[in-house]
């Protein structure tokens, strides 16, 4: 198991000198993913982010953390006023920059990539070793490797995630929301495009027929694009079939994740079946 | 002979745009299928307007400005639009035409604002001045975007650049019968400036002394060619080199003279921007590329041809 | 006969200048009349053409065309009588020579309408006026100096205008092609009866050609009338600033400039 958390360790961290040093846990972290912010208090060391940025928005306690802006890119000044010993960025090109400015100050950085389900244990398991929380994080990482293991339900229904509507953007193979539906029991018509996002035409997704539009939205109300003509040509559009998912909780991975799965599954039920019994007569056949 | 080649082009180009597309429609049923009547027939066309009034538009403004690299949207209009669509999201504007109308206000203000520096010299429009002005306004313009997008909380603010870029994704019945209504009006009046137009390409002066009204004919061609460009980017965002490529294809084959040289424009740049948002649409299905990718890919070479014979 | 064009006792001053450009000059030229005006630079020769041509009002006096005030004719109206060969123009786009040619039947063209033969027909009766027929189809980049101010004045013939302008068409030519221009302004003069305006700084060829000369100075109408009366050896020294002997060659004033002394070079 040691030997596993090492080769985690060097895999995701790669062999900056500053690793091999981290010896005594750190005890002012600032987080510059809420899906750390997340990680982070779930495995009990949220007493010791000092830092974080304006989208940590769970749990409520991180709200009381001083941000340090919305970190894209970080405001490396902000970040070090928080005095920090241990800075957790999210892999990826201007956060890189960022880091060796941090280091080259003397902070201690940490990149930890973070795109799909699988990069959640060891995600967890690198944030419990700088923390000197191992035990927790073992077990937190041992529930959210289950989840990325767990064979997917058969698909029941069939969804497009919609990122933006001019052009349109939709979620492809490879990604956390394409993993998300699946594992709810819902099939990413877009599931091909070998690409975590991509533009397409209209026409596909109308060809495509998706039984659901997922949008990441906190409002309740559809997006303005639903009532554009050219989206009525999308029948999960004209029907009024949308998935309206906030944020903060279909919107990343993290220790909510199972949630996540299970409350998209029992949406996709319920509202399939409420809808059904709400305005059967406007309901295409199903396929 | 080379008005049924135009012509032929045209119908092919047309045709072609609504056959072809990501999703198989059988040849049997393209008449019934909701994909091209809903989607395909209505963006095809939306293409052909937009194209062909970018391209009357860059003909109109490189005979105004004197600059033959001059593009409808280096006066601004971009800059100008792109603020409108970001304040649109950072303030919700609810409603589905929102963002356009936004994008068509903000370039209408670049537009206003360019005049009026244009004017500096006192009652007479400075060509140069038009194009500088054009240029600084544009950037300011942009600056200040990027500042919202940097300073304003909401992520989805970064989104009116992909809207700005957009193309043609929002092409319905709606917005064509907004554009077939609306364009036929600065076309007009550009089509009856052919004749100063031609004249302009020898000089303010000497166009006066050949009977061109010069002041009235730079102010009509400027505002026509702008309110032009302002109605496509509202539909199409930025959608680069037709409006700089087409007048020069146009010149080659017919010549400098506006009165043949502008039809020629408008049924080019409609045909070449139907054409490559086809090929944006279908060669990487189901992914989709920017039609301005696509437009530069044409219509680069083609202007390297055509910058290595003018040298010669 | 009416004036085709009667400027009298003209004044201008550009906005911002200290001096004015003009002062007191007037000017009448009727048909069959080929009226030059002289001076150094900066004299006002070419302030002169724009109010001529109502590209700009006097402060004082009148500028008429054709006896209505020239800076309200209609340009396309005032196109129709004067027709204007400017010192320089550009091309921003290739052309050829019966295209720019046509450029000149604008004024006589509806706003929608095509040329009509009529038209063409004018355009080849100005290209033969200027013998310049044969360059009809060739680029206006391939021809020579001296083809493309033919050309150029053929345009301002193809107006059909009854008052012709020309401002300085002898620069940069060679002596044939400027003599060649010269014969065929005065031809011009004498077949159709045409008015002439020409700005010109050489005193020799506008003595040979025209039949009146306006010297201008700072400005100011220096002399005016026939060559001999207005070149003289003492007008041309003092408007000129270098010592000249005057002969006579067909019984017009010839200007020879005379080295200058040793003793008085600076």
């Amino acid at each position: 198991m040691l030997r596993r958390l090492l080769f985690v360790v060097l895999l995701v961290v790669g062999c900056r000198p500053s690793d091999r040093q981290t010896v005594r846990p750190s005890d002012r972290i600032v987080s510059l993913l809420p899906s750390f912010t997340e990680l982070l208090f779930a495995i009990g060391a949220g007493d010791r982010v000092v830092g974080r940025t304006q989208w940590c928005d769970y749990p409520p306690a991180a709200l009381s953390v001083p941000s340090v802006g919305d970190g894209l890119p970080p405001n490396v000044e902000a970040v070090m006023a928080r005095q920090p010993d241990l800075v957790v960025l999210y892999n990826a090109g201007p956060n890189v920059t960022a880091a060796k400015q941090l280091e080259r100050a003397g902070i201690q950085t940490v990149l930890i990539d973070l795109n799909r389900l699988e990069d959640l244990g060891p995600a967890a398991r690198t944030l419990g070793r700088l923390t000197g929380r191992q035990e927790q994080a073992e077990s937190l990482a041992i529930v959210l490797d289950s989840l990325a293991g767990r064979l997917p339900p058969p698909s029941t229904t069939s969804l497009a995630f919609v990122v933006w509507d001019n052009p349109p953007i939709i979620i492809g193979h490879g990604s956390y929301l394409d993993q998300l539906a699946t594992q709810a029991g819902a099939r990413n018509v877009f599931g091909d495009v070998a690409a975590p996002s991509a533009q397409v035409s209209l026409e596909t997704i109308v060809a495509r027929d998706p039984q659901w539009i997922a949008v990441l939205a906190d409002s309740a109300v559809p997006p303005a694009f639903a009532k554009r003509r050219e989206w009525r040509a999308v029948r999960a559009v004209r029907e009024g079939h949308f998935l309206l998912l906030p944020g903060s909780l279909f919107g990343r991975p993290g220790p909510r994740s199972g949630q996540a799965i299970r409350e998209l599954r029992e949406r996709l039920e319920y509202d399939d079946v409420g809808a059904q019994h709400a305005a059967p007569l406007h309901r295409g056949p199903h396929r | 002979m080379k008005w049924i080649i135009l012509g032929a082009v045209v119908v092919i180009a047309l045709v072609l745009s609504v056959v072809l597309g990501p999703a198989a429609v059988p040849l049997g049923e393209l008449l019934h299928s909701d994909i091209v009547w809903s989607l395909r027939a209505p963006r095809a066309l939306l293409a052909f307007l937009v194209g062909g009034s970018l391209g009357v538009a860059g003909a109109g403004l490189q005979a105004l400005v004197r600059n033959p690299l001059a593009d409808p949207f280096l006066l601004g209009l971009s800059g100008g639009a792109g603020l409108g669509a970001v304040l649109a999201i950072a303030l919700h504007l609810p409603g589905p035409w929102a963002l356009p109308i936004a994008a068509f206000i903000g370039a209408l203000a670049a537009l206003g604002l360019v005049y009026r520096l244009g004017l500096i010299g006192g009652a007479s429009l400075d060509p140069r001045i038009l194009l500088l002005g054009g240029v600084a306004i544009g950037a300011f313009a942009a600056a200040i975007t990027t500042a919202i997008v940097s300073l304003a909380d909401a992520a989805e603010l970064r989104n009116a650049f992909l809207w700005l870029w957009g193309g043609l994704s929002g092409a319905s019945w709606d917005s064509v019968l907004l554009v077939a209504l609306y364009a036929p009006i600065p076309l007009a009046v550009l089509f009856a400036a052919s004749r100063p137009l031609d004249l302009l390409a020898l000089g303010e002066e000497s166009a006066s002394y050949l009977g061109a009204d010069v002041e009235k004919v730079k102010r009509r061609v400027y505002l026509a060619a702008s309110l032009l460009t302002a109605a496509a980017v509202a539909v199409s965002g930025v959608i680069g080199f037709v409006g700089l490529v087409v007048p020069h294809i146009a010149r080659l084959t017919w010549g400098h003279r506006h009165r043949s040289l502008l039809p020629a424009a408008f049924l080019g740049g409609g045909a070449l921007l139907a054409f490559a948002d086809t090929l944006a649409r279908t060669v990487v299905a189901p992914r989709e590329l920017p039609v301005g990718v696509v437009t530069a890919l044409i219509g680069v070479p083609v202007f390297a041809f055509l910058l290595k014979r003018w040298t010669i | 006969m009416t004036p085709l064009l009667r400027l009298q006792d003209v004044h201008y001053r550009y906005p911002g200048a200290t001096s004015e450009a003009l002062q007191g000059v007037s000017l009448a030229i009727a048909p069959k009349e080929f009226h030059a005006v002289l001076g150094p630079n900066g004299s006002g020769k070419t302030t002169l053409v724009r109010i001529a041509l109502g590209a700009v009002s006097p402060l004082v006096g009148r500028a008429d065309v054709d006896r209505r005030s020239a800076s309200t004719w209609p340009r396309q109206d005032l196109a129709k009588l004067v027709g204007v060969v400017p010192q320089r123009e550009d091309n921003l786009f290739p052309q050829r020579v019966r295209e720019t040619v046509l450029l000149g039947r604008y004024p006589h063209l509806s706003l929608w309408g095509r040329e009509r033969a009529a038209d063409h027909d004018a355009v080849d009766r100005a290209l033969a006026a200027c013998d310049a027929l044969h360059l009809a189809d060739r680029w206006l980049w391939t021809l020579s100096g001296g083809e493309y101010q033919r050309v150029r004045v053929a345009r301002a013939l193809a107006q059909e205008p009854k008052l012709l302008v020309l401002d300085e068409p002898g620069m940069s030519l060679d002596l044939k092609h400027e003599m060649g221009l010269f014969e065929l302004v005065l031809g011009l003069v004498h077949e159709q009866g045409l008015g002439v305006l020409m700005i010109t700084h050489d005193l020799n060829l506008a003595a040979r050609f025209a039949d009146s000369l306006l010297l201008l100075e700072g400005g100011r109408p220096v002399a005016a009338g026939p060559p001999n009366d207005v070149l003289t050896q003492e007008t041309v020294e003092k408007v000129f600033s270098w010592p000249v002997a005057m002969q006579t060659v067909d019984g017009r004033p010839q200007m020879v400039p005379l080295r200058q002394p040793k003793e008085s070079r600076a």
